[in-house]
């Protein structure tokens, strides 16, 4: 997450790291550049008063209207996969607390989409939707699938004992009735 | 931009699905190695030049001093990287004594570099000395048991065994009424299955 | 043990969960005479044959696969009972019915390994299919109501299982809640002189029900 990419203006000149910003002639970024730097680094020279942050794209007012308007169908992962992770730690840098109520209002109406596709959907039904979710969506998803699927393995019955997961998943027969061997 | 390649490595571990683990990537391993001391380089040419203008490193507040946060910044940011790569591995690595035993197979060896292999080697070693004082095999019974003895098919020739006090000759495809405890490590190594006639 | 088969995640699988319930009681009815067994949980027996005696499952269950015992089958797993509880859950939206902590469990342990005890088998097994369906139904919609302000839930009647299987999305679930609805993201609109203890603060116990 924290590779995100955060524009920022340097209110302090730096050298030697012109490798920053690619429209610097010498090795060295002026003060008054405008660049975008990964989160971690954003972050650092924040608290060191070297750059101002610009809140990221993904919280700007037009993704608000698209959340507004249609929450469960907004493609939130293309537009940031960390959507809520950055809205959280960018809140105290850019001190917009409207990200904060924001980011529950957008959490609060996708979770109902997620809830009701998450237990009893078969994952190819829900192919459509997923790509559209963000990592923290993912993991809600899938942890409500993997928790049903082993459920309905447990029901259905079996051997118990398998092959470690780790290994490669060839020859993989744990069901009772085998095709014979060749 | 400084760190990607650092990242790159811990996506490596994120794209892969959970549980399994992936060739160690010694190449980019090394060479974010090689851009920590790149950064170091810089970093100590910075205040080098600063000293040389009789600056307060504590408390000038210049381009130079700012260029060299950027490098230390990176350089940690680096480090923290390649630490949470060995870290996530070394996790795994651990499971394995408890997935599959004592004896790596290939197909596993061949993603370890070679301290992780030492590392599991002593591992496992450390795991097998406190078992053998507990005079326990902790290993075993990771999933609720239900019968003491199992029926089992080996799926490879494992040839000559011998299973306490009983010696066994596991070809291929033959069928064996074995203790659940015997047969567990052969099943999650993929040489046996419990066989439910 | 929760975790076991996991240990990155404290939650119990499947199997887990059925071993747990395996040290339920339950009444068997066996055909050959054997001392008392003095085990770890308590003692049983001594058996005599055709004189009922009560064992934990795993070990009614062990008699029966070698045959030396019949197994009586508990009374809520009667037709009967099964259908009013059946018809009760779809009475009512917002309540589960009293059923065994355990019933998931219990249930497939008996059709896997008594199902020649059981009386009308398969109508038992497809109303406690049909249970399980709606009481399962009944716990995703009392899940929509979950928001910003629930910081606990409460599932009265809930089985071992059916807890087990929502557990892990409602904990991710409820972080999430509890992480985006905290003060410092949100600002919070009550002026600061009207001073409620934090407890209050985050709402009431919300009860796992649909509106």
């Amino acid at each position: 997450m924290e590779e995100e990419p955060m524009s920022v203006v340097f209110q302090v000149g730096a050298n030697g790291v012109g490798l920053l910003d690619p429209g610097s002639e010498t090795n060295n970024v002026e003060k008054g550049a405008k660049v975008d730097l990964p989160f971690w680094l954003a972050h650092d020279l924040y608290l060191r008063q070297a750059t101002s942050i610009n809140v990221p794209a993904c919280f700007n007012q037009k993704t608000r209207k698209e959340i507004q308007a249609d929450a469960a169908c907004v493609d939130l992962r293309m537009r940031c996969p960390y959507f809520y992770e950055l809205g959280c730690k960018t809140v105290p840098l850019v001190g917009d607390k409207s990200i904060g109520s924001f980011l529950l209002q957008a959490f609060s109406s996708r979770y109902k989409e997620v809830l009701s596709k998450s237990h009893s959907t078969p994952t190819t039904t829900a192919s459509k939707f997923l790509p559209r979710l963000t990592k923290e969506e993912t993991q809600l998803f899938e942890a409500a699938q993997s928790s049903m699927a082993s459920f309905k393995k447990w029901r259905v019955g079996g051997s118990r004992l398998e092959k470690a997961s780790i290994l490669g998943k060839k020859r993989k027969t744990t069901l009772p009735i085998d095709p014979p061997s060749p | 931009m400084y760190g990607r390649r650092a990242s790159q490595l811990l996506g490596e571990l994120a794209a892969a699905e959970t549980g399994q683990l992936t060739v160690y990537n010694s190449d980019t391993f090394d060479q974010v190695i090689k851009e920590c001391n790149e950064h170091n380089v810089q970093l100590q040419s910075l205040f080098r030049k600063m000293e040389e203008q009789n600056l307060d490193i504590q408390t000038t507040r210049n381009e130079d001093y700012f260029g060299a946060v950027i490098h230390h910044l990176s350089l940690a940011r680096n480090k923290r990287c390649l630490m949470a790569y060995m870290y996530n591995r070394a996790e795994t690595i651990q499971s394995l004594r408890w997935k599959i035993g004592k004896k790596l197979p290939q197909e596993i060896q061949e993603k370890l570099s070679f301290s992780e292999g030492e590392y599991f080697k002593n591992h496992s070693a450390a795991i097998d000395s406190y078992m053998s004082e507990l005079d326990l095999d902790l290993t075993v019974d990771m999933i609720p048991p239900k019968d003491p003895y199992i029926q089992i098919r080996v799926l490879d020739d494992i040839g000559e065994v011998s299973l306490g006090d009983l010696e066994i000759s596991l070809t291929r495809h033959s069928v064996h009424f074995l203790r659940r405890t015997d047969a567990e490590q052969f099943i999650s190594q993929g040489l046996m299955e419990e066989f439910l006639g | 043990m929760a975790g076991q088969s996991d240990p990155h995640l404290s939650i119990f699988s499947a199997p887990e969960v059925e071993f747990l319930a395996e040290d339920e009681v339950i009444e068997i009815v066996p055909n050959i005479r054997m001392e008392s067994l003095h085990m770890i949980c308590g003692d049983f027996g001594p058996f005599f044959p055709q004189i009922a005696a009560k064992v934990p499952l795993w070990l009614a269950v062990a008699l029966k696969r070698r045959g030396k015992c019949a197994i009586r089958v508990p009374e809520w797993m009667s037709v009967e009972r099964l259908t009013q509880a059946l018809e009760a859950e779809r009475e009512s939206p917002r309540e589960f019915q009293t059923l065994p902590f355990h019933y998931v469990e219990i249930s497939r342990l008996l059709f896997d390994h008594a199902h020649d005890d059981i009386p009308d088998e398969y109508m038992v097994r497809s109303l406690i299919e049909d249970i399980r369906d709606v009481r399962f139904h009944k716990v995703e919609t009392g899940l929509e109501s979950i928001s910003g302000r629930t910081h606990a839930v409460k599932l009265k009647n809930l089985s071992a299982m059916e807890v087990n299987i929502v557990r892990p999305f409602i904990i991710r679930t409820l972080q999430a809640f509890y992480k985006h609805d905290s003060p410092q993201m949100i600002q919070q609109p009550e002026a600061t002189g009207n001073r409620r203890s934090q407890v209050a603060d985050r709402g009431p116990r919300r009860d796992l029900r649909p509106r």
